[in-house]
């Protein structure tokens, strides 16, 4: 029987091509426009650590300005990185099982013994357990150890790109590289490593490039070197050293915690407060006490990564696609009652309701499966229209409009049941319709 | 006016009349919405930037090795460059304008943090500053060569001659309907620099900021061993000078690095970049939206049409003129769109509501609602157009026949 109504519904098709074309084209349109935005949104939804969500925590605590809030917009919020000294107060706790403090610097990378164009290049300071922590993969070698972060010892793990450039791509650990003018040994080189977003560190953009390169924290005080990244002061303090900066009330350092047991969340959060408090004592922290523990996706929440106006645009994609859908009922309904007579002698003949219904929605099946690959196609290639142009202008764009299986299948999903939707009503409608009336006209 | 007979006759038949008011009721939401969207937009974008954007590029050079001396290289680049054909300043400078990258501090009109207090960008910049960033003084001057100070790391951060430039903007916020010129101002230790020159206008780094438009220059090079260097050329020359000064800078000079060139409009694109992808977005729905919308009134009206020929014949014999006929459909069409129209004026606030509380944009202003019911009204009429015409000229016979 379907094949038959299939049959029917080409047949049908070629009557008014006009009209089915527009009914295939208004739900394409509405799952493209759907599919665009929901990639992005979901790019940007995307948790790359999901397995760790309830492991890792960032702090943020708020010690910033007694007259005004950090954010004036959303005065709830902490501050979204910390100063120097209580960044490494909280890394100091003995309650996490891991832990890292870090922040970005910059400076010239070259090799003293071999060819390479000399570079500057951003390096990530932080502590030994950043690569266990965020699981970074290996291509060769590995991190560094407790003695290096101590000393500090000049250790360097490179990424794949600056292995590339600094060794072409050769096995480098044992070798040196000149950063900073200083000898650093290599250690280990990432293997191609890019989580988007970049949820550790989302303070210059939520899918900012990974670092070139990553050295032992305490290098960068030794090296007096201030962040590459964002640096923000509230206070009136004469700041005319090193040493002053990092007592000074300028927030741009980062503390990541992995807590495995509710117990430590607990106990850390105690912690957290504690600490506050006592500093309070000693006339720091004047804002009421507002400290939060953020797993994975409350630190990209509280950091706003999917950002308030992708979140419009997929109301407004989803709008639209209502519209697109309402349009084709009408088409559907319009359609199906002009052929109303045919139907009517179908019914004569012996057809019942069921029959009649079937029919007609399998006629805005077919409708619906076409409108629903173009509209894949379309969006796909508005997807891909959309990167060529972003990328010209940010190279790291590629990764706000990926690619990615699940938008398809949630696009696909929706284009089928919007289309069996759209055809319910107006095949209803047309199986409802009395035979008598339409065949006493003929 | 036969409206009560229209409107039964919809009533009769009603859910395409239905089916077509809702669309309507909801393109009006979309539209409204996102035409307000827009326009915010577009206006954030097309703002004046007060720089000659369009024939201005920057480099950041970055210095490494023990005998490299930052102030001799600045010097030596500078001269150099500004004697490329083509360029027609260029200075140094640690952050550039538009980029997003910048350092900010604040201001205030008296000393020991009082009177009027108010954020600024700041820049460092050298005696060619007002020329190469292509903006104008209103009053005052620019820098002259001995006011320059070449900075090492544990320098001040204030200027050493005490002078700056900052934009009028900046200024008529510390000393309100005041001339600002020659005036003393205070950071937060109450040290004192004087405003010796006012831009006309000028933006800073951070195009989302709502201080854009506050920006001070202040006579200072470095501190090294990183720096960007701004170059203006000449109009339609930019391309050659900026091939021009690459391959002088990378012969100049070998323990140091060239950074990548950037035009100043491509870190204003860059910086707009969601902004510009929104626009597009919304653009294109809106049109498609619209579009649809009318594809809609033309089929329900051409299917009302076709299923009434027999309707109009007997109208049309029994005395109705063609007008008549067409004035019937219009006001059938319009009928129907209005009724979408109001659902749709509900829809639209209840829309800009969400978007203005949930996701903290804009509060929808009701000009764009006004201008979404006339638009949609003349779009509405427009699309029933054809099919009323075609009404008009159902031939009278018509009622004798069966169809």
């Amino acid at each position: 029987m379907f094949g038959y109504y299939l049959r029917l519904a080409l047949a049908s098709f070629r009557r008014n091509p006009g009209l089915t074309a527009l009914m295939v084209m208004a739900i394409a349109l509405g799952i493209a426009v759907c599919l665009i935005t929901l990639t992005g949104y979901r790019a940007a939804g995307n948790n790359p650590i999901a397995h760790k969500n309830d492991v890792l925590y960032a702090p943020a605590i708020d010690g910033w300005d007694p007259d005004q809030p950090y954010d004036k917009d959303k005065p709830w919020r902490q501050p979204d990185l910390l100063t120097y000294r209580d960044a490494q107060a909280l890394v100091a706790s003995d309650i996490p099982d891991r832990k890292v403090i870090m922040y970005k610097v910059a400076d010239v990378i070259s090799r003293e013994d071999g060819d390479m164009e000399p570079e500057t290049i951003i390096v990530r300071a932080t502590t030994r357990d950043f690569f266990a922590m965020f699981e970074t993969p290996f291509q060769y070698g590995g991190g560094w150890d407790e003695k290096a972060d101590l000393g500090p010892e000049p250790v360097i793990v490179l990424s794949k790109a600056t292995n590339e450039k600094a060794f072409k791509g050769a096995n480098s650990v044992g070798k040196s590289v000149r950063w900073h003018d200083r000898d650093f040994r290599v250690v280990g080189v990432l293997a191609e490593w890019q989580p988007a977003p970049k949820f550790y560190d989302v303070s210059n953009g939520a899918f900012e490039d990974v670092e070139d390169a990553f050295i032992p924290f305490a290098f960068g005080k030794q090296f007096e070197m201030g962040a590459a990244g964002n640096t923000n002061c509230w206070k009136t303090e004469t700041i005319d050293s090193f040493e002053r900066f990092t007592q000074s009330e300028c927030i741009w350092q980062e503390v990541w915690v992995e807590l495995r047991s509710p117990d430590k969340v607990r106990a850390y959060r105690e912690f957290l407060d504690n600490y506050v408090t006592a500093q309070k004592k000693l006339g720091r922290f004047p804002r009421p006490l507002n400290n939060a523990l953020y797993n994975v996706e409350g630190w990209l929440k509280f950091n706003d990564v999917v950002g308030d106006d992708r979140k419009a645009m997929v109301l407004l994609a989803f709008a639209f696609l209502a519209v697109c859908l309402i349009n084709t009922v009408g088409l559907l309904l319009a359609k199906f009652l002009n052929a109303a007579p045919v139907a009517g002698v179908r019914r004569a003949l012996g057809a019942s309701r069921r029959d009649i219904f079937w029919q007609h929605l399998v006629e805005a099946g077919v409708v619906s499966v076409a409108g629903g690959i173009a509209g894949v196609l379309l969006g796909l290639a508005g997807l891909w229209a959309l990167r060529t142009w972003y990328t010209k202008v940010i190279e790291e764009f590629g990764r706000v409009l990926p690619f990615e299986a699940g938008s398809l299948v949630l696009a696909i999903v929706i284009s089928l049941a919007a289309g069996l939707l759209a055809g319910m009503y107006p095949a209803w409608r047309i199986g409802r319709a009395p035979p008598a009336s339409y065949l006493k006209a003929q | 006016m036969e409206i009560r007979p229209i409107f039964s006759a919809l009533l009769r038949n009603s859910a395409g009349a239905i089916l077509v008011s809702l669309q309507i009721a909801i393109t009006l939401a979309i539209v409204v919405n996102a035409v307000f969207l827009v326009k915010q937009r577009v206006d954030t974008v097309s703002r004046r930037t007060g720089m000659d954007e369009q024939n201005m590029f920057s480099v950041r050079v970055t210095g490494f090795g023990k005998d490299f001396n930052f102030e001799a290289m600045v010097r030596e680049d500078m001269a150099m460059l500004r004697r490329i054909p083509g360029v027609v300043a260029a200075t140094p400078t640690p952050q550039v304008p538009l980029s997003g990258s910048g350092s900010s501090t604040q201001f205030f009109s008296e000393p020991n943090e009082k009177g009027n207090k108010e954020p600024v960008a700041y820049y460092g910049a050298d005696e060619q500053a007002i020329e190469a960033l292509g903006t104008t003084l209103a009053s005052g001057q620019g820098f002259s060569p001995e006011d320059i100070e070449y900075r090492d790391k544990d320098s001040p951060a204030l200027p050493k001659s005490g002078k700056v430039i900052v934009t009028q903007e900046f200024a008529s916020k510390l000393f309100p309907n005041q001339n600002p010129l020659g005036k003393t101002i205070y950071d937060n230790l109450s040290q004192p620099v004087t405003i010796v020159g006012v831009i006309d206008h000028m933006q800073g780094s951070w195009v989302s900021w709502k201080k854009l438009g506050h920006v001070m220059l202040q006579p200072q090079v470095g501190p090294g061993p990183s720096t960007q260097y701004i170059v203006r050329a000449r109009p339609g020359e930019m391309d050659r000078v900026m091939s021009d000064v690459e391959v002088a800078l990378k012969k100049a000079y070998n323990n140091r690095v060239v950074g990548k060139f950037h035009t100043l409009a491509d870190m204003k694109r860059r910086s707009y970049a969601s902004d510009t992808m929104i626009v597009v977005i919304l653009g294109v729905v809106t049109a498609l939206v619209v579009i649809f919308s009318a594809l809609g009134i033309f089929g329900l009206a051409t299917f009302n049409v076709n299923t009434r020929i027999r309707q109009i014949g007997t109208r049309r014999a029994i005395g109705a003129r063609k007008l008549d006929i067409v004035r019937y459909f219009m006001v059938e069409n319009w009928m129907v769109t209005s009724t979408g129209v109001v659902v749709g004026c509900i829809l639209a606030l209840v829309g800009g509501y969400i978007l203005s509380t949930q996701y903290g944009l804009d509060r929808l202003d009701l000009y764009y609602l006004v201008g979404g019911i006339a638009g949609l009204w003349v779009v509405g009429q427009l699309a029933a157009w054809q099919p009323s015409r075609k009404a008009a000229k159902v031939s009278p016979a018509m009622a004798t026949r069966n169809v």
